[in-house]
């Protein structure tokens, strides 16, 4: 039914309010392997426990932040 | 008096009456078949915690009939019987007994024995619970035009927040509440009852209550005065919320509760959560356990104190608490006879009340257990034998006791499954018998009955407790006075100790009391006892569950799926201590070690409409939305967009822009203002195209990938000044254009601002060989080809209005794109059909403007490029730029060019009369391989035949190709181009 999610500029706010954008990963360079490339593209951790994740604030001031989420209790820390 | 039907009969009910109150008063007994052997089944709960009074009320199946107040003029009919309640067909299931043994359906069907057809219409009778009626089914399915069901209407979704939400509105609920309020808390109480006071309504008692509680000024008063009287103080509360007729149904992360309150579902979030969700009682299991007329003590307590209904005329009351003697004094104060008291405990806590109930000449057979029910439809006597330590019925001791009403307080279980769905913890407690919460998460609570204590004055002091402690830790609260703060800190304390003291007294005695273990009854050296009943819900009996513990599945978690023991409508709440019982006896396991099963939201039944909300679609209309409607456009939905399809007739208006001049609203284009420093930077980077060194006044048509060289989404980028840009955007895909540009502005930490525009401004296009004479009419800007030429941009002034005047043509003809402030909407429209008239000037629609692009062979992207489409695909190699460094899609996009694309995107032309449908298939010449699909296709008026476009392999990727398309289940042959159909040098776009 959607946890609380803390965005920077407007505080905790429902969940439903932003966007997930998924795993914090590194872009590689242009110019790195295709295997490289594969990895960024397609490639997912899915942890169940803590990871990275950008998050969009759809519903307020439309910034996007990085937040920290243990995968299996949705809390979350910045 | 209020006038209701049950299966056709007329029938009357007091205000206040539920279905089942007004029913038994009336005299049925029979509430339901249940659900394998369509033995009769009667009301037992009375709290909406089994399944048997499921009825079908006004057309809506399994409403419980003893939670359901009735209203004036509804329909009830009973359900899973045929032909009727008193005659069932299906009962002589019942009487061959052996039919359906634990496991029948996956050992039966594995491998069918007889043809499936054969007995599925049986199957099908015996087996679900309910119907849903036609009148609905029609309505909720196909019904309306525009789908919409009749009962949407009525369903809808609230939000609510407290910093404080208390979970049960008994005594103890009501105490955390008031103690929290005191304490400065926002409350909101959450009660399934249309009234406050839990057992206090309906438990008829005269309660003494200990001066140090503080609440000793309701002792010797009537439970039910008293909750009336707490109610009161709870609703005059200013920072209290109580939700009524309210159940909690999960809880979900953040402290967000599920609350159905009638058809609408609220969610509350809170700071801190009080459980006070009390316990319920659950039926011991005896031969013939499940007859009509045996009763859970507290449901008949409910029906003679709730109702007024007097329940029998010689009632049987059966204990293995003290609860059970509170039942004698309701049924004897109700004028009942009683047959007999009968306690499997040689000791009871209330030795008062039980000189009472033997002054008034009740039998009383203490160390006593009812061994079986008798009866067909209701039961007429009970037979009951004496227990030894070891809770076994003695042989030989059997006495017959006639009756017509029998009273179980034979065990409570603790409503722990919404406190377990915080995280927080049960554990079975050997000397209250009951699952007592443990390990409470952070900000969680309990009090009252749920803690396994069944005691008035110490459900009072853990309810403050539970409510002071909560608001003391409310993060907002440590603002608050010092002299307050230690003040609370005092109270707590003093409470906390009572809470303690009591509870050492309650235990004693429980130790004092404690008899043996009868909950399942056992006869040694009988196996006649076929008919126990563990599971009202599925019809499990004892010895389904003993076989399928001797089978293997003696986990309770695999118990439960192979017996379907807790898996029925009641999820376990009538079963679940049972089943228990009966597994720990046959693995020899404890009932701590056994464990229980996990039970997930929702803990009650809650309908899918009221989880959906009510139906609403959010709509977006454009400026110029009601100029269409004047106009008789005909409106088509395109996303949440409102557009006109087509004004008079597609040929008219394609003629008009092709001759003359047209305008189209296309304010639903997505618009992205994009300013800064970086602004060229964050382009260049996001676009395959350049746009840093594009010059101020010019347009430039770009496309966004990813990084797997997926096209996303295509517009047009114009400058404005060095360091502002304006972007075009697909319809419906702004909000994604905006996002991803932010994301890379972020990510890049680019000095880019992007901001949607798409809302504050209206845009039309102009086109057509006379838009040019139309527009100057209005503008002073120099629309001239040399001073406005195509792909160049111009900001000023149109009928007075402001401006962005974009040179581009979608439609293949001289136009403009023109933004404006979208409050000038309709008078910008009308202004330009009023100066058009002169040229002949149409509006035209969405499927014009479909024919007119197709000629042009303009992709849409989503139409004609899907999720596996990079540009080489597309045909818009042109697009991407390799020189730039790097860009999003880059590497991919370089790895694709090297390699032998999957498939080009062509355009082509259909050799006969055949118009092509989108999606159609296409294959090779003869006929032989598919090679393709199409993605757009019309009639061209310029052609005079079908064009369209379509994804096929490379081969066809060249002038002249023919293919053929299946359309209506024939090959038409066609013919690939791959230039425009119309104008293909562009020079009418640049005239
Ligand atoms: S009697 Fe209605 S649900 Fe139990
Ligand atoms: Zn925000």
């Amino acid at each position: 039914m959607g946890f609380l999610l803390e965005c920077p500029n407007c505080g905790k706010r429902d969940v439903y309010e932003f966007r997930f954008g998924g795993e914090a990963h590194k872009r590689p360079r242009v110019n790195s392997s295709s295997e490289e490339w594969m990895k960024y593209v397609y490639m997912r951790e899915n942890v169940a426990g803590v990871q990275q994740e950008w998050w969009f604030h759809r519903l307020g001031c439309h910034k996007w932040f990085l937040a920290i989420r243990d995968t299996r209790d949705n809390s979350v820390s910045i | 008096m209020l006038n209701f039907e049950f299966n056709g009969r007329r029938m009357s009910a007091f205000e206040g009456d539920t279905i089942a109150s007004a029913l038994y008063a009336s005299g049925v007994r029979i509430f339901s078949r249940s659900f394998k052997y369509h033995r009769p089944r009667g009301l037992l709960c009375v709290s909406g915690r089994c399944p048997n009074c499921l009825m079908s009320v006004d057309g809506v199946p399994n409403v419980k009939a003893c939670t359901e107040r009735v209203r004036a003029g509804m329909k009830v009919k009973s359900q899973n019987c045929w032909p009727s309640l008193e005659h069932d067909i299906f009962s002589v299931i019942d009487k061959i007994g052996r039919f359906l043994p634990v496991g029948f359906y996956y050992k039966t069907f594995i491998n069918p024995p007889i043809e499936w057809s054969r007995v599925e219409w049986i199957i099908r009778r015996l087996t679900g619970l309910g119907d849903i009626e036609e009148e609905i089914a029609s309505a909720t399915g196909k019904g309306p035009k525009d789908g919409r069901s009749i009962h949407s209407s009525s369903f809808e979704h609230l939000n609510l927040q407290a910093d404080v939400a208390v979970i049960g509105g008994g005594p103890s609920g009501i105490f955390a509440a008031l103690e929290a309020g005191n304490a400065g808390a926002r409350v909101v109480l959450v009660d399934d009852q249309p009234a406050l006071g839990g057992h206090l309504r309906y438990s008829g008692e005269t309660l003494s209550i200990d001066v140090a509680t503080g609440e000793g000024a309701y002792s010797g008063l009537k439970s039910s005065a008293v909750a009336s009287t707490l109610e009161k103080a709870v609703r005059d509360r200013p920072n209290m919320t109580v939700l009524d007729n309210s159940t909690a149904f999960g809880i979900y992360e953040s402290n967000l509760i599920g609350i159905v309150r009638g058809n609408s579902v609220i969610r509350l979030r809170a700071e801190q959560l009080v459980f006070a969700t009390g316990a319920h009682e659950f039926p011991s299991v005896f031969q013939n356990n499940d007859l009509p007329e045996v009763f859970l003590g507290r449901g008949i307590q409910r029906l003679v104190n709730l109702y007024g209904v007097i329940p029998g005329k010689r009632a049987v009351v059966v204990s293995n608490n003290d609860s059970g003697l509170g039942v004698a004094r309701t049924l004897m104060d109700a004028g009942v006879k009683l047959e007999a008291y009968i306690d499997s405990r040689k000791a009871v806590g209330a030795p008062e009340t039980l000189a009472e109930i033997e002054d008034a000449k009740v039998q009383t057979f203490l160390g006593w257990a009812v061994k079986e029910a008798r009866g067909s439809k209701h039961v007429s006597s009970v037979v009951i034998c004496e227990v030894d330590n070891e809770g076994e019925l003695v042989h030989g001791t059997e006495r017959v006791v006639s009756c017509d009403l029998v009273s179980l307080s034979t065990g409570f279980e603790t409503e722990a499954w919404l406190l377990n769905q915080t995280g927080s913890r049960t554990i079975y407690d050997e000397l209250l018998r009951e699952f007592i919460p443990r390990e409470l998460k952070p900000t969680v609570y309990v009090c009252g009955d749920l803690t396994g204590i069944h005691d008035l004055n110490i459900a009072i002091m853990q309810g403050k407790v539970a409510g002071l402690s909560a608001a003391v830790n409310l993060p907002a609260m440590e603002r608050s006075s010092e002299l307050k703060v230690e003040y609370q800190r005092k109270s707590l304390e003093t409470y906390s100790r009572l809470v303690s003291q009591y509870e050492g007294k309650y235990r004693e005695g429980m130790k004092r009391t404690r008899g043996p273990d009868v909950l399942v009854v056992e006869y040694p050296g009988s196996d006649k006892m076929r008919k126990r009943f563990v599971c009202v819900c599925e019809d499990v009996v004892a010895k389904d569950i003993s076989l399928a513990t001797f089978e293997g599945f003696d986990d309770i978690e695999t118990l439960k799926r192979y017996s379907t023991v807790t898996m029925g409508p009641c999820q376990g709440k009538m079963c679940s201590m049972p089943s228990l019982h009966l597994c720990s006896r046959v693995t020899g396991r404890s009932i701590a070690q056994t464990g229980r099963t996990v039970s997930r939201p929702p803990y009650v039944p809650v309908a899918m409409g009221a989880l959906a909300g009510a139906e609403l679609h959010p709509v977006k209309l454009t400026g110029i939305h009601y100029k269409h409607i004047e106009l008789g456009a005909r409106i088509m939905d395109m996303g949440e967009w409102k557009r006109p399809h087509v004004y008079t007739s597609v040929e008219e208006e394609y003629k008009a822009v092709r001759e003359s001049v047209g305008v189209i609203d296309v304010s639903t284009l997505g618009r992205l203002d994009v300013k800064g420093r970086d602004a060229g930077k964050l382009l260049d980077f996001v676009y395959t195209h350049i746009f840093s060194t594009l010059k101020v006044g010019k347009s430039r048509y770009g496309v966004i990938c990813d990084d797997a060289g997926i096209v996303l989404d295509d517009g047009t980028v114009t400058r404005l000044s060095e360091t502002h840009y304006f972007i075009t955007t697909t319809t419906g895909n702004v909000e994604f254009v905006e996002e991803w540009l932010v994301w890379w502005a972020t990510a890049l930490r680019l000095d880019a601002y992007i901001t949607n525009v798409t809302a504050g401004l209206g845009a039309v296009n102009v086109a057509g060989p006379k838009a040019r004479d139309l527009l100057q009419k209005l503008t002073t800007v120099d629309l001239s080809s040399g001073a406005f030429p195509y792909m160049s941009s111009a900001e000023g002034e149109v009928a007075g209005v402001p401006c962005i005047l974009l040179r581009i043509g979608f439609v293949g003809e001289t136009g403009w794109e023109i933004h404006f402030p979208a409050e000038f909407g309709e008078y910008f429209w009308d202004t330009l059909l009023e100066a058009g008239k002169e040229f002949g000037v149409k509006p035209f629609g969405v499927e014009t403007q479909r024919v007119l692009r197709l000629e042009k062979k303009h992709v849409i992207v989503g139409q004609d490029t899907d999720a596996l489409s990079n540009p080489f695909e597309a045909d818009m190699a042109w697009t991407v730029k390799f020189e730039k460094e790097d860009f999003v899609g880059k590497a991919a996009l370089v790895a694709a060019e090297k390699k032998e694309p999957e498939r080009m995107l062509v355009g082509f032309v259909m050799k006969d009369s055949m118009v092509a449908h989108d999606g159609d298939q296409v294959f090779s010449q003869d006929g032989s391989r598919h090679v393709g699909f199409v993605t757009s296709s019309k009639f061209s008026p310029k052609v005079g035949r079908c064009v369209g476009m379509a994804l096929v392999t490379p081969e066809h990727y060249k002038e002249g190709s023919l293919i053929r398309v299946k359309s209506d289940d024939a090959l038409n042959g066609a013919e690939v181009t791959l230039a425009p159909f119309y104008d293909p040098e562009g020079k009418r776009l640049r005239a």
